[in-house]
Order: structure tokens, then C-alpha cells, then sequence
């Protein structure tokens, strides 16, 4: 089914999730609520956009938007060479919603990643822990509220006593 | 007297740490296996090693700084990065650059392709005890980059294109350069085929060891060589062609098994095709500038007028000042390119101000490793470096 | 063993000559490559410009068996204990070069993920800026750290006295 087909259908069955339809630069966007990501994403999977190339989340602070945090999906046809993106949108105090990992494999590592720099959690995911960070920090690095430098973690090591002390010679 | 194979031994599964520091995962990976004699029974990854906050720099630098970025990313092919980065800002702009940029976009893609495949293979060689195929390969490279530091001045971070056009032209002679060496290519590719090809250690090694069905690989998001290998037909340059890819004649390689041997072949006949395409550009190269009118407010002049003119130094000064710089549009960009590992595509997020909102990178090493701990279950420990070196991890581009 | 036990005269001078000269020309260099600067130095070991003119050909991956480490590319938060637990598993006489910015320094990446230059923590014998640097400056720089390991004393090796 076609792109345009696709996205009216979306908007016909599922217009209490969706919330806009967007176009730049000759791509569509389509906004919808974060709860409904399993029924809109499973409709564009059965209209034949069966590969999901990108999944990663906007902090929309000081940007604007429906709400605080969007998780985005890039979705891509390889009948018909067509692509679509979906913004998924999830309020501050409770960033919740639905994983999709049942519906493509790639989404698994793509969600931990969210979860580590974003904060956002997925239900439902096998294994929601940190994936590039350690496992004891503390802290969404890539929110918009997080300093660039960091709080301080990359000075925290111990310095090596060598036991032996070499004189400081030039060459 | 019962022989000991008679007896109840008691076997327990062994855990074995493949470090981050460790001669054959290229890169800081690490691998968790649980082992059962030699056969693996579950291996679980773990990457981070290596993350160094590429997507929160890209909020603070303007567009043409993070183009020195990209080139850190996948840095055995860094101009492919560079060339994705670029098109993904001007489309967000709006901006169209000459024929010229794009027909030298394309020759300085397809040498990074044959560096990064010949490096691919030659590291996968080492990995299975074939020395020989690194050091040909090596030599092959260090070509390459001289042909690099001809035209953009270093060896391996380039940095050489700008958003509207590239930071310089090619000189004069640079196409006679570019002819030699990729006859050198050519004679290395086939000296390479003929060590491994009918090899029967290297078959053995790599026939039927890391299977991926289409199914899987679909679901797995899998692209590049590594999806085209398992029967995928999709290429990015023939499919939804971009910088003028659709004016290049050249065929798309396709393997049906899915293993390792057919990722190698894939990719030995992948630098066959690159050549064929630097040829046709060098000849049907068209002439023209290189950057778009300085007018517009979004690209850096050229170095002579900066240096001589008053107007091209207040183009600069409009450009890199921190209290002005270009104003794109609201908007949002994602482009896809065709990198030698697989599908890469910058989505790039501004809000007006000179630095862009938000940059991300679709990596592709970290997409395709995702399926590692499913093709390694079932297979001996030492299938674990085929495997790693067939998926062509580069720890740059896993964690950025 | 402190310092003022181990006198110069002209046996010590003469064993030292000859305990420096064969330490600087058979360096084991351990490369502990994380980025670009990796693939610079894999540069180096190949054919155009090869460091095994130097002695320094034997690339050993175990920690035991080597005495330079070559801190190639950035180091993140999370691979820093390994390049602690790794330095401490080599025994004495051990040299660090810390090859590129990144690690010298940190480079381009004034993150909250990157250690802004090993110095901090490990003590570096030799710095290579550059970004990666060119084989001929990590030749360069094993040159110079042959220079400095030329210089050494016997009474350098001596433990510290403790009080």
C-alpha cells in the first residue's frame, strides 16, 4: 500500500491517537500519542513497511511540542521505496510507553540506548538496562538539563603509585 | 577396569570473559560467553567502551565544526561519514551544490569503500592465520591515502567537505594519480582472491558458520554487504540514489547462503564495482565551482578570496562568528547513504540558531552487531572472530 | 635498598651502559589502540614504515610479557579501570607512550564520558600530539623514549624508602 493510503487509513482508525501530520523537506511526519505506538507501527508493518531503520528519542525543551520527550521512528518500505517518520510522544513526569520489540529485533539494543541517555522506558522490553554508560551512573546524559562536561564522574579514578621513584629526565 | 569415558564426570558450563582488551575483537568490545566444552551456548555483548558523547557535541558545535566530528566516527572510511553529514544539512537547508561536488563526492566515496573493504577482509585474514592477505591490503591502503593527502591534505580525518560544497577543488593530475593506483587495486584484489578463494582452510573456516536467513535479517534492521549477502536486494545507490549516483553504471553484488564466506565475497566484489565507478567519474568529470554563491549565507568562501577580497572576508566572518553564523530553517533532515558497513544516515533537528538542535547518528556496526549473540549460539569458540570480523564492528561508530 | 646505598663508580656505569642498551633496542610494545590513533599505529607495524627496524617488532597482547604501552585513542569512563588494571599487570621496567590528543589530553572531546588525558592518572613517558599522528612522529617518539631509557640509573629501580 502506498504512503499516502497508509496514512489516511492511520488517521481514519486511530484519530484519538494521532495528533498531526507534518511534512519537510518532502518527507511526511506523522505525531501521534505515545500509548498508540503498537497499533500505528503495526499497521505501517502489515501496509508493507517492513524495515524499521532508526529509533531514537528528541528532548523537546526549549524546542516545543505536544510534549516533553518524542521517540522517533523511521520506518522504510523496500517494495516501494518509500519512507515515513513517527513521533511518539511521551509527557515528562511518566515516560512510559509501549516497546515494539515484538515487531522488530533491532528495536531492543536501539530501546536500551534511549533508556540510557534519555530516561524514557519501554514496558515490556527483555532487558531495559544501561548499555553505554556504567551500570552505576546516575544521570540521563543526553536531556537537555544535563551539563556537556558532566558532574565530575570522569575525574573520580585513582592516581597509580608506582612504588619506585624515576627521576623526571629530558631527552 | 571401566575406562574413564565409562564413569559419571561431572561438567558444569564455563563463563568466559572475551575482554574489551583483547588482540582479535577489533576495537573495545566484549563478550560474556558461557561455554560448554568448545561449543558456545550463550554469549551476551557488551559495548560502552568507547562512548565518548558525540550527539551532546553536536549541540554545541555548528554545523561546519561537526564535520571534523564525523570523521572520528567510522574512522576506517572517514570521507563516506563526512559526505552523509553534508547531504543531511543541505537538505535541511534547502540548498542545491553543482555537479562538480557531486560527481567528486561520489570518487572520494567509493576509494574510502575499496580502503574499508580491503582493511575488512585483510583484518578478518589475520584473525583466521592469514597474514598475508593484512599486509597486501595494507599496502593497497597506504596508496589510498597518499591519494587522500593529495587532495585534502591528511590521511585518514579528512574532514574535506563543507555544507554547500568541499573545503577545496582536486588539484591537476589528480585523476593520473587516481588511475595508478586503482590498477594497483586491482592486481592486489586479485592476488587476495587467489590466496583465499579455493583455500580449504579458509573454506572450511568460513563455509556455513554464521548463517543469517532473510527473515532475520530484515528483523534485525541488517544492511550493507552483510544484508546483500543474504539474498537482500536493496542498495541504497541504486534504489534511492543521491549525489548523482543514478548517472553511474556499475551492478549491485549478491550472495544466497548468508555466511561468512559470502560476506567476504560480497565484499571482494564490491571493490571491483568501486573501481568500475571511480573510472566513470574521473571520466565524464564535469567542470564547474565547487561551492555554492557565498550569498546565501551558508558556506565558507574560498580560501584566496577570504585572504584578498574585503567581501570574501565578511562572507567569513558571517559564517563563523559566534554572534552570527548561518540561520537554517525550522526543520528536520534524515538522509540515507550507503556506507561501506551499511546504512548510514544523519537526522539532523534545527531550531533556527546556528548550532542544530539535535544530531544523531543511524550507526550501522551497532545495528548489525545487535545479531551477534543469535549466530554465535551453537558455533565453537573459535568461529567468534569470524563472525566478529565478518560483521565489520568499528567501536567509533558502535557508541559514538 | 634506598638511593645513597648504590654509589656511581665504573662497574655500575659500565653495567648500566649495557643494561640500557639492551632494554632500549628490543622494546615490546603492547598497543592498547581504542580509535583512529589505533589504525595509525597498525600503520606503522605494516610495511612503509616499520617499527621493527627498531626492535620493537615482537607486539605482545598480554600485559606479562611486554614493558611499552601505547595508549592509542580516546578513553572513555567505562574503559578506564581496564587501562588501570592492565598497567598494573605489567612489571617493571615499563614505559607508557600516550599517542595522539585524545590521550594526552582529550582531544576534541571535552565530554562527560572522556578522560580529559591519562596523565591524570598513570604516569606517561612520552606524548605524541596529533590527530592521529603521522607514523613517522610515533617513530619519532620511540626514538625518543630509546633516548630517555638510555639515561637511566641503576638507582632508579630501587624502592622508595619507606618511613
Amino acid at each position: 500500500m502506498s504512503l499516502e493510503k497508509t496514512l489516511s487509513q492511520i488517521k481514519g482508525s486511530f484519530s484519538d491517537y494521532v495528533l498531526g501530520l507534518t511534512e519537510y523537506a518532502g518527507e511526511q511526519i506523522i505525531h501521534i500519542k505515545g500509548q498508540g505506538v503498537i497499533d500505528v507501527l503495526k499497521t505501517f508493518k502489515d501496509a508493507g513497511f517492513n524495515f524499521l531503520a532508526d529509533l531514537t528519542a528528541i528532548d523537546n525543551l526549549t524546542l516545543g511540542g505536544f510534549e516533553r520527550f518524542a521517540v522517533v521512528y523511521h520506518l522504510l518500505s523496500h517494495g516501494s521505496a518509500e519512507r515515513v517518520t513517527i513521533k511518539a510522544y511521551v509527557p515528562e513526569d511518566n515516560p512510559v510507553l509501549p516497546s515494539i520489540e515484538l515487531l522488530w529485533k533491532t528495536a531492543d539494543w536501539q530501546e536500551r540506548e534511549v533508556f540510557d541517555l534519555f530516561g524514557i522506558e519501554f514496558e515490556g522490553h527483555p532487558n531495559l538496562t544501561r548499555i553505554m554508560n556504567p551500570d552505576d551512573y546516575e544521570g540521563h546524559p543526553l536531556r537537555k538539563d544535563y551539563p556537556r562536561l558532566g558532574r565530575k564522574e570522569r575525574y573520580d579514578f585513582p592516581v597509580i603509585d608506582r612504588g619506585i621513584q624515576k627521576q623526571k629526565r629530558t631527552e | 577396569m571401566t575406562r574413564v569415558t565409562e564413569q559419571q564426570l561431572e561438567t558444569d558450563r564455563m563463563i568466559l570473559n572475551f575482554g574489551p582488551h583483547h588482540p582479535s575483537t577489533h576495537g573495545t568490545l566484549r563478550i560474556i560467553m558461557e561455554l560448554e566444552g568448545e561449543t558456545v551456548t550463550k554469549a551476551t555483548p557488551e559495548i560502552g567502551y568507547l562512548h565518548s558523547g558525540f550527539e551532546k557535541l553536536g549541540e554545541d558545535l555548528d554545523f561546519n565544526q561537526y564535520i571534523t566530528i564525523t570523521d572520528r566516527m567510522n574512522y576506517l572510511s572517514p570521507l563516506c561519514n563526512n559526505v552523509a553529514y553534508a547531504l543531511a544539512a543541505e537538505k535541511l537547508m534547502e540548498l542545491e551544490v553543482s555537479k562538480r561536488t557531486e560527481y567528486i563526492r561520489v570518487l572520494m566515496c567509493e576509494l574510502s569503500r575499496i580502503a574499508d573493504h580491503v582493511l575488512n577482509v585483510g583484518m578478518l585474514a589475520v584473525d583466521l592465520g592469514a597474514m598475508t592477505a593484512f599486509l597486501y591490503g595494507f599496502r593497497v591502503r597506504e596508496n589510498i591515502y597518499d591519494l587522500f593527502e593529495i587532495a585534502t591534505g591528511t590521511r585518514l580525518t579528512t574532514s574535506y567537505t563543507l555544507v554547500g560544497g568541499l573545503m577545496r577543488d582536486i588539484p591537476e593530475g589528480f585523476d593520473k594519480a587516481v588511475l595508478k593506483v586503482l590498477d594497483e587495486v586491482d592486481e592486489v584484489a586479485n592476488d587476495i582472491e587467489t590466496l583465499l578463494n579455493k583455500n580449504r582452510i579458509w573454506q572450511n573456516r568460513t563455509k556455513n558458520i554464521g548463517i543469517i536467513s532473510k527473515e532475520n535479517a530484515i528483523s534485525y534492521g541488517i544492511s550493507g554487504p552483510m544484508a546483500r549477502a543474504s539474498g537482500i536486494d536493496w542498495d541504497i545507490r541504486v534504489n534511492e540514489p543521491y549525489s548523482s549516483y543514478e548517472d553511474f553504471d556499475f551492478d549491485v553484488a549478491i550472495a544466497l547462503n548468508g555466511d561468512v564466506f559470502d560476506r567476504y565475497l560480497v565484499r571482494m566484489e564490491e571493490v571491483r564495482q568501486s573501481i568500475k565507478i571511480c573510472k566513470q567519474s574521473l571520466d565524464k568529470m564535469p567542470t564547474g565551482d565547487v561551492s555554492i554563491d557565498p550569498d546565501l549565507g551558508f558556506n565558507l568562501p574560498p580560501k584566496d578570496e577570504v585572504y584578498n577580497s574585503i567581501e570574501g572576508l565578511i562572507y567569513h566572518f558571517e559564517v563563523t562568528m559566534p554572534n552570527r553564523g548561518m540561520t537554517p530553517p525550522v526543520g528536520e533532515a534524515y538522509v540515507p547513504t550507503e556506507s561501506p558497513n551499511g546504512e548510514l544516515a544523519f537526522y539532523i533537528i534545527s531550531d533556527g540558531n546556528r548550532t542544530p538542535y539535535r544530531v544523531r547518528t543511524r550507526p550501522p556496526s551497532l545495528i548489525n552487531y545487535s545479531i551477534f549473540s543469535k549466530l554465535i549460539e551453537g558455533h565453537m569458540l573459535s568461529d567468534a572472530p569470524a563472525i566478529i570480523g565478518s560483521i565489520n564492528v568499528i567501536a567509533g561508530e558502535l557508541d559514538r | 635498598m634506598n638511593h645513597d646505598d648504590i654509589k656511581s663508580n665504573v662497574l655500575t656505569t659500565t653495567i648500566e651502559r649495557a643494561i640500557n642498551w639492551g632494554r632500549k633496542n628490543s622494546l615490546w610494545p603492547m598497543p592498547f589502540g581504542t580509535a583512529c590513533c589505533g589504525i595509525e599505529f597498525m600503520a606503522v607495524l605494516a610495511a612503509r614504515t616499520d617499527i621493527s627496524r627498531f626492535g620493537a617488532e615482537a607486539i605482545r597482547f598480554s600485559p606479562r610479557q611486554s614493558d611499552l604501552l601505547i595508549v592509542a585513542g580516546r578513553i572513555s569512563i567505562k574503559m578506564m579501570p581496564v587501562l588501570i588494571r592492565i598497567y598494573e599487570q605489567m612489571p617493571e621496567p615499563k614505559w607508557v607512550i600516550s599517542m595522539g590528543a585524545c590521550a594526552s589530553t582529550g582531544g576534541v572531546f571535552d565530554t562527560y564520558s572522556v578522560i580529559q588525558g591519562i596523565d591524570n592518572f598513570i604516569p606517561v613517558d612520552v606524548y605524541i600530539p596529533g590527530c592521529p599522528p603521522r607514523p613517522e612522529g610515533v617513530v619519532e617518539s620511540l626514538m625518543k623514549l630509546q633516548n630517555l631509557v638510555d639515561k637511566e640509573k641503576l638507582s632508579d629501580y630501587a624502592l622508595s624508602s619507606s618511613k
